[in-house]
Formats: structure tokens, sequence, C-alpha cells
């Protein structure tokens, strides 16, 4: 009986760890470099502190043509950010892992009209995302496809 | 604390994260699609337009003006007419409410449903005593427009686009206690093809039923909505239905200067006899300036000073309510006539937005 008893709470225990790194591992899929459908920039997803968060890290245009300099967050609210550039500017905030592929309680913002909106990702497929920004009730919001991106001969 | 410990926090932490900073971003200009790149469609939208209206609540009101009206007794299009009555309006104004919610919204198709609620109340003076029945069903009710539409943008690639909107109004002089025959709703529809060249402008052309000038007409049109460089100045223009300048004074606060055309047909239940329906066709140009302005978040406040320029103010009565098409160049009768004097408008309200 105490055999049994020592042999469940291993099944048990080996179950949950299982779940567990199963989780961590659907959840980390979204770590990865991704290109929005308008292919205008490429923003790469880390973990940070068991949360998840998204930097732009290339621009197809990266020179502002009024300025003729690097662009930069000039649509920012906050005038104290207007200058700080886009490349390498922390675009998706906060989003946390909520099982079935999705990461919800984030936010997305839009640097061509410095909103922030709400916003849940949902995993497509492997090299597929759903992104969905919104304001308030998700009926309010519009939702965008984003690819992954690999670098060259890692298929 | 070991001091060692404390030189880390304060000099390795903070170059750390510069180093951080410092990435190398070269490395991401060259990679390649795990499986394959998404499709890219034409935005619905361009940088710069003004914002997008999802509910609206406003109040409408114009200044006194004289209104003239001819007798009943039916007329050619292009007839003169005499003034029976001329009376002073005091008042006219009412309610605005309008929602407009998104059903679907990706990025390969947007797909909007939206209802409206407009209301005008007429103070005449004298309207009972004058003994003229359109004055007095004017004066004792309110002019209603309850409507229901719907609105897809179709992108067809990266460049072009399609749109259609089509709009059902129920408009007369009921109340929501006294519906009239909803035989008499009102369809409209619009069907446009365009390009969005670049992120600062789109156009399209196409064609519409429209009852903008009272009457049902068919009519071309045209959009154009273009934003600047500098993304200050621009215009928005849907011809022939409005054409505005804009102007953002800046991120919180855009002017908006030209006009729109407002109308409708309404079915006035007191003057409809032998189920016939007596409709008042009016439609008028309003030129005026618009503030928008952020309140708070996804608030926006709307202001609109202007004058009202009566274009027509007529009446028909449709044989069994069904409705026909005079356009510009029909010679069915017309059943009455109205003048109205240019007056002053204004209009306040409070919209929940997408930039």
């Amino acid at each position: 009986m105490k055999k049994f008893k020592i042999l469940a709470i291993i099944f048990v225990g080996l179950f949950l760890l299982t779940s567990m790194v199963g989780d961590s591992e659907d959840a980390d899929k979204l770590v990865g470099v991704w290109e929005p459908s308008n292919k205008k920039i490429k923003v790469k997803i880390d973990k940070i502190s068991g949360k998840y968060y998204g930097k732009i890290v290339w621009l197809r245009e990266p020179i502002d043509p009024v300025t003729g300099k690097p662009k930069t967050d000039k649509n920012n609210p906050d005038e104290s950010l207007k200058d700080v550039p886009l490349k390498g500017f922390r675009m998706l905030k906060d989003f946390v892992y909520s099982g079935n592929g999705e990461w919800s309680e984030g936010t997305i913002y839009d640097p061509q009209n410095g909103s922030t909106y709400s916003s849940v990702i949902k995993l497509k497929d492997e090299n597929t995302l759903d992104i969905r920004g919104f304001i308030g009730l998700k009926t309010f919001g519009r939702t965008d496809v984003w690819k992954r991106l690999i670098m060259k001969n890692k298929k | 604390m070991n001091i060692k410990v404390l030189l880390f926090s304060f000099f390795l932490v903070p170059l750390l994260m510069v180093a951080q900073d410092e990435e190398d971003y070269s490395m991401y200009d060259d990679l390649e699609y795990a499986d394959e790149g998404a499709t890219t469609f034409a935005s619905p939208k361009i940088i710069g337009l003004s914002p997008n209206r999802f509910i609206n609540v406003a109040w409408d009101v114009q200044s006194p003006y004289t209104m003239n009206t001819s007798d009943t007794i039916g007329y050619l299009p292009d007839a003169s007419w005499e003034i029976k009555e001329s009376s002073n309006v005091n008042y006219t104004g009412g309610l605005r409410l309008n929602a407009n919610i998104p059903i679907i919204s990706r990025n390969n198709i947007v797909w909007q449903m939206g209802a409206n609620y407009m209301n005008t109340n007429f103070s005449i003076d004298d309207a009972d005593s004058s003994g003229d029945p359109i004055l007095s069903e004017l004066n004792r009710t309110s002019l209603s427009t309850t409507g229901l539409f719907t609105t897809v943008f179709k992108p067809l690639n990266d460049k072009q686009f399609l749109i259609f909107q089509g709009q059902a109004d129920y408009n007369g002089n009921y109340t929501f206690t006294d519906f009239h025959s909803f035989g008499l709703t009102k369809y409209s529809a619009a069907v446009l093809w365009g390009k969005r060249p670049h992120d600062r402008l789109q156009w399209a052309i196409g064609a519409s039923r429209t009852y903008r000038v009272g009457e049902l007409n068919y009519v071309p049109i045209i959009m154009y909505n273009w934003t600047s460089k500098k993304e200050k100045w621009g215009t928005e223009i849907l011809f022939p239905a409005k054409a505005n300048g804009k102007y953002w004074m800046n991120k919180n606060s855009l002017i908006m200067f030209g006009y729109e055309l407002e109308g409708g047909s309404y079915h006035l239940e007191g003057l409809s006899n032998n189920g016939n329906s007596f409709e008042l066709r009016r439609g008028a140009v309003r030129p005026r300036i618009e503030w928008n302005r952020k309140l708070v978040g996804f608030f926006w406040l709307n202001a609109q000073l202007g004058t009202r320029i009566n274009y027509g103010f007529t009446y028909d009565e449709l044989e069994n309510g069904k409705e026909f098409f005079r356009g510009f160049f029909g010679q069915q009768e017309i059943a009455a006539f109205s003048s109205l004097g240019t007056s002053l408008y204004g209009l306040v309200g409070i919209s929940f937005v997408s930039l």
C-alpha cells in the first residue's frame, strides 16, 4: 500500500511537471521575430520576467522623409518620448500566456498615430499570429496577421 | 551589504543595459519567412484621417429663419409658385445618435454595421392660426430618421479596394409609440472602387443611390482622402455628399472646413390620404467649420459652426406610397413648395472613436 502511495505521488508529480513544461513550451512559441501583414516593420518578441514584449528591430523605411534622420516616435503623446528612435521601440508589452495558444492582458502601440490599444495574440499555427488591438471591448478593434521570420538557412 | 555588490549594482548593471540597447539590428536585415509571408492588403485608413466614430451623440440647432410655403395644388418642377404663407421658424434642432460597430475587422476585410437616429423639431410662429396644414403639421410633430446601415471594405490587393455601403432609413413624423408604415422605408446604397497609392492618399470612384438632396437620385461619387507629408494638412472628400479640408493643430486637435449635403424624404402622416404618402423632400447644403478635440482616451468632442443653405424643401404625393425617380430632368408634379431662408447652425457632439 505504501509503495502504491509513493508511486501515485511520483505519477502525479511527473504529470504536473510535464504539463508545466508543456505549457511553458507552448507559451514560448511567441518568442521570435515576426512581420505584420503590411511588411513595414519586423518585431522581435522576447520573454522578460514571465511576460512577453515585442520591439521593432527593422523598418522598411528607416529614414523620416521630412527630417532626413532616422525615424523617431514623433506621434507619442508623451512629449519626452517623441525623440526616441523607432528602431528598438517596444510596441508590444505585458502579454501573459493564458493557454490554448493565446496571450492576453497586453498592449500594442501604433507608432502611426501614437495610440496604445489593448491586445490579444492568438497563435494560428507555428508560424502565424492573429494580433487584435482593441479599445475597451474586443468588438472595437482590428485583427492583423503576423508571420514568423527566421535566419536564412534555418529551415 | 557587500561593497562589491553595491558597485556591481551601480556601475555594471547600467552598463549591461546599455550593451543590451546597442543591439546589432543589421542581423534582422536578412531574414526569411518560416513558411510564407502574409498577403498585404490595402488598409481602409490613411495617415492623418479624422477619427473614425464608433459611437456619436450630438445636438444640432439652427438660428431663426423665414419659411415661405405655397398652396398644395401641384406644380411642374420648374414652375414658379406664389407664397401662400410666410412664417418665422423660431427653433429648428434635435438629437443625433450614431453607432458604427465593426462586425469583422481583419486585414483582408472590414465589415461594419451601424444604426442612426436623428430628430428635428420645428417651432413655427402662428403655425396653427395660419390655417396652413403643412406649417401646422411641421409645428405639431417632429421629423425623425431611424436607420440601419452597413459598410464593407474589401481590399483586392495591397493597392486596390472596393467599398459597398447600404442604408435603410425609416423617415417621417412618427414617434416611437406611433409608427407609420414600414413600407415607406428609404433605401440608399453606394459602390466604390479605389486605390491607395501610399499611406497618405486614397481615392475612389463610384456611384450611389441617395436621398441627400431630399428626392431619390442616382449620382456618381468621388472619394479623395489625402494628407500632406508633414501630416498637418489634408482633404477628406466624398463628392458630392461632402468635401472638407483639414488641419491637424496637434495630435489631439483637428480643424476641418468644407461642406456637407444633408437631407432625406419624410412621410408626413397627417397630410397623407387615400393610401398615398405625402412626403417632405428636404435637402440642405451646410458649409461649416468643424473642430474635433480629444477629451480623454478615445473620447473626442466634435463642434460645428456653419450655415444651412436650403437646397430643396418640396412636397410630393406618392401614390400608394410608391417611390418614383424624378432626377434632374423628370417632369412629375410637385405637390407644394417651401423656401427656407438661410440660417446659422451649430452642432456639438461627443464621440467614442478609433484613430
